[in-house]
């Protein structure tokens, strides 16, 4: 952790370490007239085209000349979120259409998030992100924090430590999802696999997520004996829930219920939603409150432990019913409800927000590029966000009948 | 049973203190008086332990963070937004040493900044063991003193719970007693304290330690409080 960097220059970098993984770069976009289903595929070649890092999804590339010729990780740093999206979304596309080619995909992605394990040479601990460089790249010193390590298990990778309870949520999310719907009998072996060893690697730390340093991650935690978010609270007892499912193995069992029964978490899990004061509300908070009710709730059969969860679903939906559609997943978050409660809440207005998801426009900026003499060239190149999060809506919407082929 | 004798310990120095005369602090500062607190703790990182009984002379440390204003009169180049005047200062390492000495003061130990802030009971939190959004500073536009509850340490100091971090003057080294190898001890990191509004709730705790580049201030909010050494004559 926090290791002394060296820095090389641009040229050096781009020249050097240009390696041919990268598919043809796609250029062509969908018109926001275009009908949704037009739109999700060719967002979803933009994303397997251009984002596409070994498996894993990228959630913000920067185009040479500022990144390199195959996508860099940009201001997030982060690769797991719009990966476990583009898992889930294979995983639902493939319950609709068992065609083969989607299924295989869904394999890659997965075996991507593998290798986000394999990377950090540690059992159970996942990287954030990796890129295949000898050398860390200038953005490692300029986007986020200081966690970028040299991997002991694969040579030429670095990855990015610090994995936080966002991403702890996307991992169960996505693979969960995937052993659901997707999966064959040998995938299912490795999904339950990886999850056996991540998030039991986080019940011997005590409900923490560790980093190299054996210290807790800055937002690792799930700890009974320390003071953590009602959130983490419902993400842990979701994980377990899934874990317990994936791999039958009664110490997630156990572990899920030691903390209802000692721990209360049950209870601390209801209040994950803040509510007031009103500015404190947290659409990025409610993404993975979502993504954790959604495995939590369809999963357990116990009428007293259902009945707060849904109290957590209704202190969200009072948010929700009002909510503009001005972020990626706040649409999903409606679909969800809908889901978990089989009301009928689809309003016209809904419909249209689906009607009207979009993915990202490509932008372009001037980068503020390190040199190793401690000045900063400055480099204009293009960029792009995500389309991963449209994406699985589009599926889930689909798998659910909430979403018309022909829309 | 294990713990009666570090909290008894911890009772003996503050019975100690009493009846003697409370030197009367420094505009902006409050008193710490001498004696043993609890230190460390059990459930927190390997770095926090062992939880010990330890001491400290009697000092003045600042009531507040150093804000904007506070900190551009030592350094009239530190450039801040007019409107962000009263925030905690964000500054390394060596500006906030540079500004401690020449306000006469220097940089707390993680002793002095650990007492400052939990008192001699051992407690979680700067106001005890309960939590509350409203207890600390998450908003990252208004930094200093604006948590709605507005609770005090022990001795009167305010947000060393969130806001942002506090920089302390010692090295990152194992406590007495540490046998857990970490390779980061030694004098290449600096220590922070007391967490910041971008972190979960833990890192909040007064006997949480963080380990930073004391140069490095790119992702981490740092700013810092100063003590003053009582001149006992």
């Amino acid at each position: 952790m926090l290791k002394k960097t060296v820095f090389r220059p641009l040229l050096i970098l781009v020249g050097c370490l240009y390696i041919p993984l990268a598919a043809q770069r796609i250029d062509q976009f969908p018109k926001k007239t275009d009908p949704l289903y037009k739109k999700v595929e060719m967002f979803d070649k933009l994303m397997l085209g251009n984002h596409w890092n070994e498996g894993t999804i990228m959630q913000y590339v920067i185009f040479p000349p500022a990144g390199l010729e195959r996508p860099i990780i940009g201001p997030q740093a982060d690769c797991l979120d719009p990966t476990s999206e583009m898992l889930a979304a294979y995983s639902y596309k493939y319950a609709i259409t068992k065609d083969p080619e989607d299924r295989k995909i869904a394999n890659r992605i997965f075996e991507g998030i593998l290798k986000l394990e394999k990377v950090t040479g540690v059992s159970g601990l996942v990287a954030r992100s990796f890129n295949q460089t000898d050398k860390p790249l200038w953005h490692e010193k300029v986007f986020w924090y200081n966690e970028w390590h040299p991997s002991s298990s694969m040579p030429n990778y670095r990855w990015l430590g610090d994995l936080s309870a966002d991403k702890f949520t996307s991992i169960f999310y996505g693979v969960g999802t995937f052993w659901e719907f997707c999966a064959d009998a040998a995938y299912r072996k490795k999904a339950a696999g990886l999850l056996d060893r991540f998030i039991g690697r986080v019940i011997d730390d005590n409900f923490k997520l560790t980093d190299l340093d054996g210290k807790m991650t800055l937002w690792g935690n799930f700890c009974p004996n320390l003071p953590h978010q009602e959130l983490n609270s419902l993400e842990m007892l979701a994980a377990l829930k899934v874990t317990y499912r994936v791999t039958g193995k009664e110490r997630y069992n156990a572990a899920y219920h030691m903390l209802i029964d000692r721990y209360h978490y049950d209870d601390h899990q209801i209040n994950s939603k803040i509510l007031f004061p009103v500015a404190w509300r947290n659409v990025g908070d409610d993404y993975h409150a979502a993504r954790s009710m959604y495995m939590l709730m369809r999963y357990e059969e116990d009428r007293s432990l259902m009945i707060k969860y849904k109290m957590n679903l209704n202190r969200h939906w009072y948010d929700w019913k009002d909510m503009k559609f001005d972020f990626e997943s706040s649409i999903w978050f409606i679909m969800v409800y809908q889901v978990l409660t089989d009301e009928n809440i689809m309003t016209k207005d809904r419909q249209r927000a689906i009607k009207d998801m979009w993915g990202f426009d490509r932008g372009s900026k001037v980068f503020k590029v390190p040199q190793e003499d401690g000045t900063f060239k400055m480099v204009k190149s293009e960029y792009e966000g995500t389309a991963a999060a449209m994406i699985r809506n589009y599926w889930f919407g689909r798998y659910y009948g909430l979403i018309d082929e022909k829309w | 049973m294990k713990h009666t004798g570090i909290y008894f310990g911890a009772l003996l120095g503050t019975v100690a203190v009493m009846g003697q005369t409370t030197p009367v602090p420094p505009e902006g500062m409050v008193y710490v008086e001498a004696g043993e607190f609890i230190m460390g703790s059990v459930y927190g990182d390997p770095d926090e332990r062992p939880r010990q009984l330890a001491r400290t002379d009697a000092y003045f440390i600042d009531q507040y963070e150093v804000s904007n204003g506070e900190f551009a009169k030592f350094d009239p180049e530190y450039k801040f937004p007019e409107e962000k005047k009263g925030n905690a200062a964000v500054v390394t390492w060596s500006q906030a040493n540079a500004y401690a000495q020449w306000a006469g003061k220097r940089l707390p130990t993680e002793k002095e900044w650990e007492k400052a802030a939990r008192g001699t009971d051992g407690r979680i939190f700067p106001w005890g063991d309960t939590y509350d959004n409203t207890y600390v500073v998450w908003d990252q536009k208004d930094t200093r003193g604006a948590s709605i509850a507005k609770p005090e340490s022990p001795y009167g100091c305010f947000d060393m719970a969130g806001g942002v971090w506090e920089w302390t003057v010692d090295w990152y080294q194992p406590y007495p007693g540490n046998s857990v190898p970490m390779e980061q001890y030694g004098e290449k990191y600096k220590v922070m304290r007391g967490g910041s509004n971008f972190n979960n709730h833990s890192f909040i705790r007064t006997s949480q330690r963080y380990y930073l580049l004391p140069e490095d201030l790119r992702a981490y909010p740092v700013g810092f409080r100063c003590v003053k050494d009582i001149d006992v004559n």
